[in-house]
């Protein structure tokens, strides 16, 4: 197929073609990655620029890798965000970085919609790398391709996502995807953070992890903001563990060898405990890798042109 | 003398929605009646040229009354100024507008005061009547010096922008202010509820990652100031309602006989949550755009009389600030230029409202709460009239709009429907949609 789209900013409105597309080609990225001398001269002469308005060390280290095994010129700009009001605005911003000749865009911001606002104003290719609490389209393709690659075909399989729904992009990317594949997707957390206007999500909402396990094919833990305690959605993190924490008593009620993914970085003996983030099941790293593999193959789609790596 | 011929007047304060001839002499209405002859016409002119206006098709009425404006002035010129808002205002069909008192510095003192409605007369183009703060510093804590301010021409009082948090603040507010006889105006929002919302709380505000306002925020306030008004007989008057809780809980406290109007803006007549994109700043608003129920609520509620005012919230904002990721743009909707055509496009003409009843709640009745002229025809009436031409359309474009502001909804679209002569006190001031 022809790739036509110009920017990745979520999932919400992609095709099932477009994901499709865009994990077959992450797994020839992921071929190439694995190889003892991973450049490619695919993209040598074209420039991707980082743009970081939060603290992330894996997500844009995974862009940076991504680009320069396809053979890109990397730039990071990583930009405090102590207070909007303060310093040059996101518009004048990518209006700078576009008047640099950037080919590819990458935006990681905490206001949800940013990546669209940046893709609106700007001639170069945008990716988000998470906007706010909307989008995170990255971290929910590298996931669906971590489950595609243990399970196989994913229709009629059973995801249960456990954290803070609420809050959370990943949250959010992955029930768009899944759902568009045919999964079946129960979120999870306490009323505070799973509130009932989550609904709109489309999918099976409860409060009960013990009851939404039996079955699960994929348990998905998020990561707690600890902060969210102190704004009083939360009481406290040893109630919260209790509640949806996972253990490896608590897997076992899935009665399946399921897999265990977490988006990272992981707050241990929290959501996720040691013996889980550290076992078999959990496919953690899996996931990093298979990060770098997504990040190719969208960098590849939108700005790789004509040449044919993938033939 | 001007002499509108075969127009549809509407002037809800004497009962008054047929075809006539109107008169206008000296500034002031001089005579409505069916038709006259052209001797009989000169005969009243008593030598003074008659401009004669073809009425047919068209509708004239009171000029409308807008009682929450943002004018920016004095300290965010940038955005808007007295001049530009008040340009803006007769180019909408609005002859009197009542400025916010948010501004910086607030307005809480009576050189302040003087100084808006002096900025009003000095621009002279729709009448500028200040309201004053209800607080200090807009701080919540002290009371203004309300009668002194009234002296100095603040018609009204209010923290709008701000809610005034503090239930004994507001309680002594509304006591002291019948000392004025003025109304307290409140900004119904609490501030933990609100917290950093950016848009209405709902299925919309999850799936877009946007900190939701729940409708509570509101219902909450209006409850709390409704009790307060019926404990002290305080004069309330309600900004900008927005859900379909205030709705009902004004109409319960109406009921009882609770001294009490309520306003609401055309956006949340118009627009609903499920509208908004998630770079829509354009629509990005406080109160926020509710849900389809409520603003079904609100048509119903401006219809049964439960509100009682129309009033646009005209909140002017530059390009820049309107030009960011929806949570860090300003809240706001620029609307005295479009808000009348947007009704007429969106309420009138689907029958959903009657015209008549626009023009009570947008100029009589406004009149009559806040003790303002206008808001009638009657004869001897000063003449702030609007002449409004159905079948006018008009591309809302950056370079016709007289406010300083765009942060419209509908920049770049139609509207048809538009005010095409306009009179303050019998003088022409905006005729073909250009202010004069």
């Amino acid at each position: 197929m022809k790739w036509q789209r110009k920017d990745i900013l979520g999932l919400e409105d992609m095709s099932v073609e477009d994901i499709r597309h865009i994990l077959h080609t992450a797994k020839v990225m992921k071929e190439i990655l694995m190889r003892p001398i991973k450049k490619l001269p695919t993209l040598k002469g074209k420039s991707v620029v980082n743009v970081f308005y939060e603290a992330s060390t894996r997500t844009r280290t995974s862009f940076e890798m991504a680009a320069k095994v396809l053979g890109a010129d990397t730039t990071s700009i990583a930009i405090a965000q102590s207070s909007v009001s303060k310093g040059e605005s996101l518009y004048d911003t990518a209006k700078t970085i576009q008047a640099m000749r950037a080919d590819l865009v990458i935006l990681r911001h905490p206001s949800s919609g940013s990546a669209k606002f940046l893709a609106d104003i700007l001639d170069p290719n945008v990716i988000n790398a998470g906007d706010g609490q909307h989008e995170h389209p990255t971290q929910a393709l590298l996931d669906i391709f971590t489950m595609e690659e243990k399970l196989g075909p994913l229709d009629g399989k059973n995801v249960v996502i456990v954290g803070d729904v609420l809050h959370s992009r990943v949250a959010r990317s992955n029930a768009w995807g899944l759902q568009k594949l045919g999964v079946n997707v129960t979120l999870v957390g306490p009323p505070t953070l799973l509130p009932i206007e989550m609904e709109g999500l489309g999918v099976k909402m409860t409060h009960d992890l013990n009851g939404a396990l039996p079955g699960a094919d994929v348990v998905m833990a998020l990561r707690l903001q600890l902060e969210r305690q102190k704004s009083g959605l939360f009481p406290s993190l040893r109630e919260y563990s209790q509640l949806y924490g996972l253990t490896t008593d608590r897997l076992k009620k899935t009665g399946k060898e399921s897999i265990v993914l977490h988006p990272g970085p992981m707050n241990r003996g929290v959501e996720i405990s040691d013996d889980v983030a550290d076992g078999v099941q959990a496919l953690i790293e899996k996931q990093v890798t298979n990060g770098v593999a997504i990040r190719m193959a969208l960098i590849y789609l939108l700005i790789g042109g004509s040449s044919n790596v993938v033939a | 003398m001007w002499w509108l011929k075969d127009v549809w007047v509407i002037d809800p304060s004497q009962k008054l929605s047929a075809p006539r001839d109107v008169l206008v002499k000296g500034g002031q209405v001089l005579e409505i009646s069916s038709s006259m002859t052209e001797e009989e016409v000169s005969v009243k002119a008593q030598g003074e040229a008659v401009d004669t206006v073809d009425g047919k098709g068209k509708f004239v009425f009171p000029g409308l009354i807008d009682v929450h404006t943002h004018l920016r002035e004095p300290g965010q010129e940038d955005k808007e100024d007295i001049l530009s808002g008040s340009r803006a205002a007769v180019r909408g069909g609005f002859t009197t507008i009542l400025a916010m008192a948010n501004t910086q510095p607030v307005i809480d003192s009576r050189a302040l005061v003087e100084y808006v409605r002096m900025q009003g007369d000095r621009a002279g183009f729709a009448h500028v009547h200040p309201i004053g703060t209800v607080t200090k510093g807009m701080q919540g804590t002290e009371l203004v010096e309300m009668a002194t301010m009234k002296e100095g021409g603040a018609v009204a009082f209010s923290d709008d922008g701000k809610n005034i948090q503090n239930a004994e603040v507001m309680r002594l507010a509304l006591e002291y202010a019948k000392l004025t006889g003025l109304l307290i105006i409140s900004h119904c929002e609490d501030k933990d509820l609100a917290g950093e919302g950016q848009m209405r709380r709902g299925v919309s505000s999850a799936r877009m990652g946007l900190k939701g306002i729940p409708a509570s925020a509101e219902s909450v306030i209006v409850a709390r100031d409704l009790m307060l008004a019926e404990e002290t007989g305080g004069r309330l008057h309600l900004a900008h309602i927005s859900t379909t809780e205030s709705v009902d809980l004004i109409r319960q406290a109406k009921a009882r006989g609770v001294n009490v109007t309520a306003e609401v803006n055309p956006h949340h007549l118009i627009f609903c949550d499920e509208q908004l994109g998630i770079t829509d700043t354009f629509l990005k608003v406080n109160p926020p755009l509710g849900s389809r129920a409520d603003r079904e609520s609100l048509i119903e509620g401006l219809r049964d009389g439960t509100i009682d005012m129309l009033a646009t919230d005209h909140a002017p904002h530059t390009q820049a600030e309107k030009s960011r990721p929806f949570a860090e743009a300003p809240f706001g909707i620029a609307s005295l230029e479009t808000a009348l055509s947007a009704v007429w496009e969106n309420l009138v003409v689907p029958g959903r409202i009657s015209m008549d009843r626009v023009i009570e709640a947008w100029s009589v009745t406004p009149a009559l709460r806040f003790g303002l002229q206008g808001g009638s025809l009657v004869a001897g009436a000063p003449a702030d009239m609007v002449l409004f031409d159905p079948d006018f359309s008009e591309v809302i474009e950056p370079a016709t709009l007289v406010s300083k502001a765009r942060n419209t909804p509908f920049l770049n679209k139609t509207l048809q429907g538009f005010p095409v002569m306009v009179w303050v006190e019998g003088r022409l001031v905006q005729r073909n949609r250009i202010v004069l």
